[in-house]
């Protein structure tokens, strides 16, 4: 074996990839998957195959998104297949238990967010979505864009609609 | 969109509105929106009303716990082309909660695997699985099985060439598993280089397997193995013969190959230094250019003084710095220097000085030793601007000792005592969730800031990309114009959440700095210090990368250079020199390896360059070879000239010129806020000053110089010795303000023990 062709050994970008998207890929393909762990993972699996197989230059700096996209592809194939687009638009019963307990604040703050989550929860999915992959994951509009194929201007007003829902509906609820 | 309708009415409710707030807009829109909401206080309401939302759904949805990922294996065998005849060496597979990683093969038949068993081993899987991976190594299974069997506490290690690298595991530290990009590319090239050393070493293709010996206890640990100086080019394949040397007292060699530098220093149960998987970039030094073939050499300042910190970090705990730790211009530029800063008149008002000097080089008498010294305008906390701030702080779990965060909130608390009551200050914390611990607040609220400091606890991952960009946000929201704008993120470094590819948060940053906010970085604490992420970061960000070790240090930079820390009077600032070839033969740039820029780049203000602060001073150092010295290493051709072919020469030598000056120093710089550059220029004409006679100033840059140069091994270091530097430092010592360089004295006498 020579050594330029272990230099260009297409998986060798692989493990930290895994190590530091894993966990966010899972709970999106899990959401897609409407609950379903064990399918999810199978999903997640999948795109980690498959960037494996992919030369590093063409996933450089935008690692991320295109996990996402691949695993978005995946997570709607299975769905197609097996019929369950149903299940999709159902909201997922939210239940948080406080990770990071800040003294003092925990409480209050567990209960903020319990609150939050359960009326993103009520949002319609396309919604939930675009809000996830902004304030979850941290992606842009445009990145929003490519990964499920939205417009840029549609993923905008996604995110605007979603945004003033939530921002009414939980001031509503605050006391 | 109508972008001439200026007059157009714009809602609160306006999806551009949300878009805005997001930091989504781009051109024409960005314009008419920034326009519309500078008029508008109800739109400034909304946004700021938008910002904390999306800070809450942030908080909340990054809260969401995640889902539990070490059960999950990656494929047993890929079914894609991928493996087959490329080699899956090197590639470090995932099967349940093994991991393992196979690398350098050969067809002598070198194999090195490492198992790790990391905390949560459940799964009886992978007994089976193991085989499928034997196969994918070249080398004999029973290499490999040896190699598995030495597990914690006991380290593994395999082959290493001049390059930094190590492959060093450790059962204890699951977060190995999610080591920083820098990292991972270096093990790549030592992966590379391992196999290159090994083709050319097949004789003894037995016993590449080492252990480390844990030391007892840390004073007794053995100095840590420097890795070796990289040759010129490629460094593949140069390990063997520069490895020899230093393996033997290093002792953890087999065969030439030196292991386990100290970037992820291998000693990893020693309780003193907590595990270590700390990176750097490894540059080789700056070497000797000919002033016929390259009349100008051209980089940008650089104010860090992380290095010099760092360096200290490792003295006062009994070890030698790595080699690639050692950044000779952050030694240098450590300390603060006597130069005049420039004189204030109003009618040309420019942001510094500059001080040359010349003399011959302590440690190369033929030599001459120039250095280019520069202060800028100094400010008080009176006559600085209103400074915008927001503290970036990393309350991840790995800043839960105590020299991280609560030396992070003691600073912090120093630099809040020294704010003007018109400042603002937020906090912004991130782990595996983000939140803005402190909205904007007055300085004047100083009850406030500091209760909100004290509230701070670490735990969690660390997902900074997700913090950088909130509290960019927030800065951006707060703008002053003319103001200080800065965002402060304090740090170890180690982003293990999120983005975390180190070209993917440059970029953030990199984007994140056209909004005129500055960037300040400081690392904190050791073991897992990502020195080379948190240096580029700085550098990308305009901004300074400092390292905080004491609260000694943070006195330093905090109290008594707070104007520096916090004001940039000049960013961008290049400086080209060119040399006289009628009066030098040959020079090089001590220092500033990472910092090189191309002779174009300096008339182009589209390249970055580094930041100068308010009072700060700057240091380089060239050495020189002047015209006239012969039979010198540095001036002698790569190549003898033909006897029996006579060359012309490609282009005729320039007219020698009688100019007395040596040379001449061209600065170019841009005001904090402006995009076109100025340039001052500074000629020197050498009056053949001895070194004994060169100001304290002088004398003293030098010898951290060649204390530099000493614990990088440089090849330049000539007859420089640790008792030398000792002389010249002493010598130049001056009324040393604040004791810094009485510090340096001590520290050289502890480096000398060490080596």
């Amino acid at each position: 074996m020579n050594p330029e062709d272990a230099h260009e050994n297409p998986g060798d970008f692989v493990p930290s990839a895994v190590a530091a998207h894993q966990a966010s890929l899972q709970r999106y393909a899990t959401r897609l998957l409407g609950g379903d762990t064990d399918r999810a993972r199978d999903v997640v699996q999948d795109t980690f195959v498959k960037l494996m197989a992919q030369p590093r230059a063409d996933v450089e700096g935008h690692l991320a998104e295109w996990l996402f996209t691949v695993c978005r592809h995946r997570a709607l194939d299975v769905l197609r297949k097996e019929g369950r687009m149903k299940r999709f638009s159902e909201g997922e019963a939210e239940r948080v238990t406080a990770a990071e307990p800040r003294p003092g604040r925990a409480l209050e703050a567990s209960e903020t967010h319990a609150a939050l989550l359960r009326l993103i929860g009520c949002l319609p999915v396309n919604q939930q979505e675009v809000i996830r992959l902004k304030f979850q994951n941290g992606f842009s509009y445009k990145e929003i864009s490519r990964i499920t194929e939205h417009s840029v201007t549609n993923v905008g007003f996604l995110i605007h609609t979603a945004v003033q829902r939530l921002k009414a509906e939980f001031a509503a609820q605050q006391p | 969109m109508n972008t001439h309708d200026s007059h157009e009415t714009i809602f609160p409710a306006d999806p551009r509105i949300t878009a805005y707030a997001f930091g989504e807009l781009e051109g024409d829109e960005l314009a008419l929106i920034e326009a519309a909401v500078q008029a508008d206080p109800a739109l400034q309401a909304a946004v700021a009303e938008l910002h904390g939302f999306a800070d809450t759904l942030s908080l909340t949805l990054l809260r969401e716990p995640l889902p539990p990922v070490d059960a999950q294996p990656l494929p047993e065998q890929p079914d894609l082309p991928i493996a087959a005849g490329k080699g899956i060496g090197g590639i470090l597979t995932k099967l349940s909660s093994f991991y393992y990683l196979a690398g350098g093969l050969a067809a002598a038949g070198f194999a090195v695997l490492i198992a790790v068993r990391t905390e949560s081993d459940r799964s009886a899987k992978p007994a089976h699985e193991a085989p499928a991976i034997m196969e994918l190594v070249d080398g004999p299974a029973a290499n490999a099985v040896a190699a598995k069997k030495t597990e914690a506490p006991t380290t593994t290690v395999g082959g290493k060439d001049a390059g930094l690298a190590t492959v060093h595991f450790d059962a204890k530290l699951a977060k190995q598993a999610s080591e920083s990009s820098a990292a991972r590319e270096r093990r790549d090239a030592d992966y590379l280089s391992v196999q290159k050393v090994v083709e050319t070493d097949k004789v003894n293709a037995s016993n590449r397997l080492i252990e480390v010996e844990r030391p007892v206890a840390p004073a007794m640990a053995p100095p840590p193995p420097m890795p070796v100086q990289a040759s010129s080019g490629s460094g593949l394949g140069a390990g063997k013969a520069g490895g020899t040397a230093r393996a033997v007292r290093s002792q953890v060699v087999a065969d030439g190959f030196l292991m386990a530098p100290s970037a992820q220093p291998s000693f990893s149960d020693t309780p003193a230094y907590e595990p270590g998987s700390e990176s750097y970039d490894h540059p080789a030094d700056n070497s000797y250019h000919s002033v016929e073939a390259e009349p100008l050499s051209t980089f940008s300042i650089d104010v860090d003084t992380a290095s010099y910190a760092n360096v200290r970090r490792f003295l006062t705990g009994g070890r030698l710095p790595p080699r690639d730790a050692v950044r000779i211009e952050e030694l240098v530029n450590y300390f603060p220097y006597r130069y005049a800063p420039p004189a204030m008149t109003a009618k040309n008002p420019v942001p510094f000085a500059a001080h040359l000097e010349v003399a011959s080089a302590p440690w190369a008498p033929a030599h001459r030793l120039v250095r280019i010294g520069i202060k800028g305008r100094e400010f008080t906390t009176a006559t600085r601007p209103a400074a915008n701030l927001v503290f970036l702080l990393d309350v991840s779990g790995s800043m839960n000792s105590a020299n991280k965060l609560p030396l992070v909130k003691e600073s912090l608390r120093l630099l809040v005592e020294r704010l003007r009551p018109d400042d603002h200050v937020a906090i912004v914390t991130y782990a595996g969730s983000s939140g803005l611990a402190l909205p904007p607040t007055l300085a004047s609220s100083k009850s406030e800031i500091l209760a909100a400091l004290d509230n701070l606890n670490a735990s969690g991952s660390t997902n900074g990309a997700m913090g950088i960009r909130l509290a960019y946000d927030i800065a951006k929201a707060g703008f002053v114009t003319g103001g200080i704008n800065r965002v402060i993120l304090c740090t170890d470094g180690d982003f293990n959440v999120g983005v975390t590819n180190r070209e993917e948060l440059v970029d953030l940053i990199t984007e994140k700095a056209k909004s005129r906010v500055f960037l300040s970085v400081f690392g904190f604490g050791m073991g897992n210090l990502k020195d080379a992420t948190l240096e580029s970061l700085a550098d990308k960000g305009n901004g300074a990368y400092g390292y905080i070790d004491t609260r000694r240090e943070a006195e330093k930079v905090f109290v008594e250079q707070a104007e520096g820390t916090l004001a940039t009077i000049a960013k961008d600032v290049k400086i080209q020199v060119e040399f006289n070839p009628a009066r030098v033969q040959a020079y090089r740039l001590i220092g500033y390896e990472n910092r090189m820029l191309k002779k174009e780049d300096f008339n182009n203000d589209a390249v970055d360059a580094g930041e100068i602060g308010a009072g700060h001073t700057v240091t380089a150092l060239y050495e020189i070879v002047p015209v006239g010295v012969d039979d010198d290493e540095a001036v002698r051709p790569a190549v003898d000239a033909l006897k029996y072919q006579k060359t012309e020469p490609v282009a005729p030598k320039p007219k020698a010129n009688d100019s007395p000056e040596l040379l001449t120093v061209k600065i170019r710089y841009k005001a904090p806020e402006g995009d076109v550059s100025a340039k001052q220029e500074f000629p020197l004409i050498d009056t053949g000053m001895k070194f004994e006679k060169a100001s304290g100033e002088f004398r003293f840059a030098s010898a951290v110089a060649a204390w530099g140069m000493l614990l990088r091994d440089s090849p330049h270091k000539g007859s420089a010795t640790f008792d030398q530097v000792l002389n010249w430092a002493e010598d130049g010592l001056g009324d040393d303000d604040g004791g810094y360089r009485a510090e340096f004295i001590q520290l050289v006498r502890r480096s000398a023990e060490l080596k």
